[in-house]
């Protein structure tokens, strides 16, 4: 029998019993888009946690926090760090033990300062709203904000009070030098004043709630301050920057095996992945077992299908149709009522999918009043659909929709055809 | 074409614990020659039916051998059998057995359906059928929307759309009124002359078996001659 005919066979046996066929694939709809709508919410948990993620750090940043031994990371380290096959830049900035306060006439402002590898932040993406990279080792680049934060002495009461100041610095501090007091935390040294003339101003921070006033100097000064204030160790922080998220994770592991403390987004995705990847699949067994409940109406259809065409099917044998073609014939028809049914749930799934994305964030907005605000920019999925779920959902309905017909179609196949051809009209 | 050799058939009735035996064909053996109409005739329950159930390959005998054009069908498997029969084949029951959602036309089809046949071929054989059994008006209407006479004449297109030697009918005649009963009879006739087809029918009637070439009587699950009333 040519495959156009089969279909049409099985097209025209299903329309002989429109409802009872609809409703059944009403209830295999109803099964796969269940599954499909709630394995969707893992989904979409995951892409909104992994979003967070993602928006919240440069994802190929590796941060070296130290050795597993305990020593401190040396220059040599450091150094060996770059010859890693796909690094792009290891930045290492050193902050001095002591408090940092700059200057500029009557105003001053704690800083974040530290020794850095200029040419190395300028590799690893370090970008200027103003100005330009240092020239000299007597210029420095500063932070966003640094500005901001120069405050008089009577600004900075108003600050302690509660008050709200605006402005700080006014006009620009490219080319402007300012002095740089460093107070040791520890130990009986003076504290030390430094002049440095600002080349660059870094660009503002992706987002609104950080402020940046770090102070970069060039690292020919970590010797002079350690030496003139007489500093404890201080601390380094070791970034190493891969020239594509495809390497981070091969850098991470280079760097592990050498036995540093390391710390990636490949890091924290994996382990996310994988309590998303046993979520994912918990909610598809659940999903799965409304797909079950939805196999036994097809199960009921089916054998109802092949107790009533009892006759026609020993006609069928009798004329010469092998046994094999009959059990196809039943197994397409109970194929068919799994596609259509998952078919239509792939439609309905998306809808509901989009209908929940939209309306649910708003409910949680306005449920949260005015401190709902504050999660403006973030973005909530309820509901991802990837195809990947699509294909997995069409499997195992249309699968169950097949193996649900099995024994049904066997059982048209062992019909005798001489009990068949004696039936009733 | 069709050699019965020493058949025998014993059904087993009512539950295992006691169970009756009752031997229905016991010892059958016949011969039919190609394009021959041979017509067994016998008492209701003497074993007509299963004995061309067994020739039909629909069930399996306790022993002896049935050669159709030198193949035994009895050890076939179910698909062979299936594809034999699709070859060889052509039944006409006294029921019909037309399938009730398809029109004449789509019913005679079915076999070439089966067959795998293209849509080109198969409509113009199934026309051509159609109108040699003089059905071409009806070719739309369904099963239901026929008279008994033109159901039978749908049901022997259908028998004969695959081009099979043998034709196997079980009381072709035994659902309808005498009159009808000679139109088909006539048609049988026919067919026999101008194709060459072998007939084997099975019948209680008289002037059904006046058709054949050759009678048989089946008694006491025994075949015997029969004499011929009339010469054809
Ligand atoms: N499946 C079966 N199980 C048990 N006994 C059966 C079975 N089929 C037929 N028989 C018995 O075999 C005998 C012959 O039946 P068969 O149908 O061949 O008769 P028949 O000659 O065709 O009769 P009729 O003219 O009424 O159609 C009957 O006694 C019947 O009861
Ligand atoms: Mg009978």
């Amino acid at each position: 029998m040519q495959f156009k005919d089969q279909l049409d066979f099985i097209k025209q046996h299903m329309k002989r019993n429109k409802l009872r066929v609809a409703t059944t694939i009403l209830a295999a709809m109803m099964g796969c888009a269940f599954l499909i709508i709630l394995a969707s919410v893992g989904f979409g948990m995951q892409q909104t946690v992994t979003d967070q993620v993602l928006d919240n750090q440069i994802v190929t940043e590796i941060e070296v926090a130290g050795r597993e031994d305990g020593d401190s990371i040396t220059d040599q380290e450091v150094e060996a760090m770059h010859q890693i096959a796909h690094v792009k830049a290891v930045t290492d900035r050193t902050s001095p033990n002591a408090d940092a306060v700059a200057k500029i006439g009557d105003r001053s402002g704690f800083v974040a300062a530290a020794t850095v590898d200029m040419e190395q932040e300028q590799k690893a993406g370090l970008k200027l709203s103003e100005g330009k990279m240092p020239s000299s080792a007597n210029e420095v680049i500063i932070g966003y904000h640094f500005a901001q934060n120069l405050l008089t002495e009577e600004e900075r009461k108003k600050v302690d009070d509660g008050e709200e100041v605006s402005g700080g610095f006014a006009g620009s501090l490219i080319g402007q030098t300012f002095q740089l007091e460093l107070t040791p935390y520890e130990g009986e040294t003076e504290a030390g004043v430094w002049e440095f003339t600002v080349a660059g101003i870094k660009e503002e921070p992706g987002k609104d709630w950080i402020s940046d006033n770090t102070l970069l100097i060039d690292d020919s000064w970590a010797p002079v301050f350690q030496e003139e204030l007489a500093l404890e160790e201080s601390g380094r922080q070791v970034l190493v920057y891969a020239d594509d998220l495809q390497n981070v994770a091969d850098i991470t592991q280079t760097l592990k095996d050498k036995g540093y403390y390391v710390y990636s987004v490949t890091e924290e995705l994996g382990s996310m992945n994988m309590f998303f990847t046993a979520l994912k699949a918990g909610l598809i067994v659940v999903g799965t077992v409304a797909v079950l409940i939805a196999s036994i109406g097809i199960f009921n259809t089916m054998t109802m299908a092949v107790t009533e065409r009892t006759r026609e099917i020993g006609v069928m044998k009798a004329i010469g149709a092998k046994p094999k073609l009959i059990q196809k014939l039943f197994l397409m028809e109970s194929a068919a009522i799994g596609i259509i049914g998952t078919v239509l749930a792939v439609l309905v799934s998306y809808g509901v999918s989009i209908l929940a994305n939209w309306l649910v964030p708003k409910i949680i907005m306005s449920s949260l009043g005015e401190d709902g605000e504050g999660m403006g920019d973030v973005s909530i999925l309820i509901s991802v659909i990837p195809w990947q779920l699509v294909v997995i959902s069409a499997i195992i309905s249309i699968g169950v929709a097949m193996i649900s017909g099995w024994r049904p179609a066997r059982k048209a196949t062992q019909i005798d055809v001489i009990q068949a051809l004696r039936q009733e009209l | 074409m069709i050699e019965i050799q020493n058949l025998r058939h014993t059904f087993a009735i009512g539950k295992k614990e006691h169970e009756r035996k009752v031997p229905v064909l016991k010892g059958v053996t016949l011969d039919v020659q190609k394009g021959e109409i041979v017509a067994i005739l016998g008492k209701s329950g003497s074993g007509k039916s299963t004995l061309l159930h067994i020739l039909a390959g629909f069930m399996t005998p306790e022993s002896g051998s049935v050669l159709v054009n030198t193949k035994e069908t009895a050890k076939m498997k179910e698909e062979e059998k299936a594809d034999f029969r699709l070859a060889n084949f052509g039944f006409i029951f006294q029921n019909f057995q037309l399938m009730p959602g398809l029109t004449a036309f789509e019913n005679v089809e079915l076999p070439l359906k089966i067959k795998g046949e293209t849509v080109k071929k198969r409509q113009a054989k199934v026309r051509a059928l159609l109108e040699k059994v003089g059905l071409q008006d009806v070719a739309d209407h369904y099963p239901n929307e026929l008279s008994g006479g033109q159901q039978q004449r749908v049901s022997i297109a259908r028998a004969l759309v695959t081009d099979p030697p043998i034709l196997l009918a079980d009381e072709p005649t035994g659902s309808l009124d005498s009159e009808t009963e000679q139109d088909i009879l006539m048609l049988i006739q026919s067919l026999n002359q101008s194709l060459g087809l072998t007939f084997v029918i099975i019948t209680h009637d008289d002037e059904v078996a006046n058709v054949a070439h050759r009678q048989y009587r089946l008694h006491d699950g025994e075949l015997v001659k029969g004499e011929k009333r009339h010469a054809i």
